[in-house]
């Protein structure tokens, strides 16, 4: 089990995963926040300026912890980071759930016609949820920025 | 427990970094809160200003009453069959893409009014929104729903086989 948690290739796969997932899902809210504020007031838990402020700040969220860990800068932070979005979107998509709404997720498109929230998204974030706890629970560095700086700074 | 204190406050910085990022970006680009629509919407109960409106009791009795309006009940069936405001049709919101013989029998030159419970419920929007993207125009949402309807004993009828 140890050696699971220890193996560099399982972080790298994990952090490459996750990071080019996170990118992707930042790139359409990026360019559009006012079509990603609608689908968060969809939810109805927020609305109006509350929900455009969520929908400014979200994105970049995703794409700074994304980007930090398919380069592998601050990797463990970028997974609590991730992880708490992750648990937030849950219970959000739960809730709409439990209330009955169906609503289109706005995951990875803005598209209200694709991707509808449903009980698999559940299984889907608490995959996601446990790659994140096993990234910030990793010691390996390897084949990570903060690898490469550390190694060429003891070795000078 | 130092180690984690130092994650939680580079994942602090990190969120912090978003923020500006978010807000700089979108300041530049003229969207989001600094766009030309920044207000998405009004407010109550989470509704959007192109979602279809809400009327009243008074406006609810008045368009039951000239027959302008076809009522739509977004109640499970089974809550519909135990009773509904007369005349209304049952579309039950999660049954909303399964059902499209009836979506398709749907008068389109008639005021469509979507209603669930009352305020604890809001699938009488969902329906109302989901009706609109279908092409239909000028629904309505009798917000206040059978609950008020049947406290004010107004025309109702139940279900029978």
């Amino acid at each position: 089990m140890k050696a699971f948690f220890s193996n560099e290739y399982n972080v790298l796969t994990a952090r490459i995963f996750l990071g080019t997932l996170l990118v992707v899902a930042s790139a359409d809210k990026i360019a559009d926040p006012a079509a990603f504020a609608r689908s968060i007031e969809d939810y109805q838990l927020i609305s109006g300026t509350a929900a455009m402020v969520a929908a400014t700040i979200i994105p970049w969220m995703e794409m700074l912890c994304g980007l930090a860990l398919i380069a592998g800068v601050v990797v463990q932070a970028s997974a609590l980071l991730t992880g708490a979005l992750l648990l937030a979107f849950t219970i959000a998509v739960i809730s709409a759930l439990v209330r009955g709404l169906d609503i289109s997720c706005g995951c990875f498109t803005q598209d209200p016609a694709v991707s509808r929230i449903g009980w698999l998204k559940i299984g889907e974030n608490v995959i996601l949820i446990a790659v994140t706890a096993f990234l910030y629970s990793a010691q390996n560095t390897r084949f990570s920025l903060e690898h490469y700086i550390g190694s060429r700074q003891s070795g000078s | 427990m130092t180690r984690h204190r130092q994650r939680f406050r580079e994942a602090a910085v990190l969120a912090a970094c978003a923020v500006v990022l978010g807000f700089s970006s979108t300041a530049i680009r003229s969207k989001g809160v600094f766009g030309p629509n920044a207000s998405v919407g009004p407010t109550a109960q989470g509704v959007r200003p192109d979602s279809p409106t809400m009327i009243q009791l008074p406006e609810a009795i008045h368009l039951f009453e000239s027959g302008e309006a076809l009522f739509v009940d977004a109640r499970h069936a089974f809550d519909f069959a135990r009773g509904h405001i007369r005349g209304a049709v049952n579309l039950p919101l999660n049954e909303f893409d399964s059902r499209t013989g009836l979506l398709d029998s749907l008068p389109r030159n008639r005021v469509l009014i979507t209603y669930c419970d009352g305020v604890e419920c809001n699938s009488s929007i969902g329906l109302a929104s989901r009706l609109r993207d279908a092409g239909y125009s000028g629904v309505r949402i009798f917000f206040a729903g059978w609950s008020e309807w049947q406290a004010k004993n107004l025309p109702m009828e139940t279900n029978t086989p």
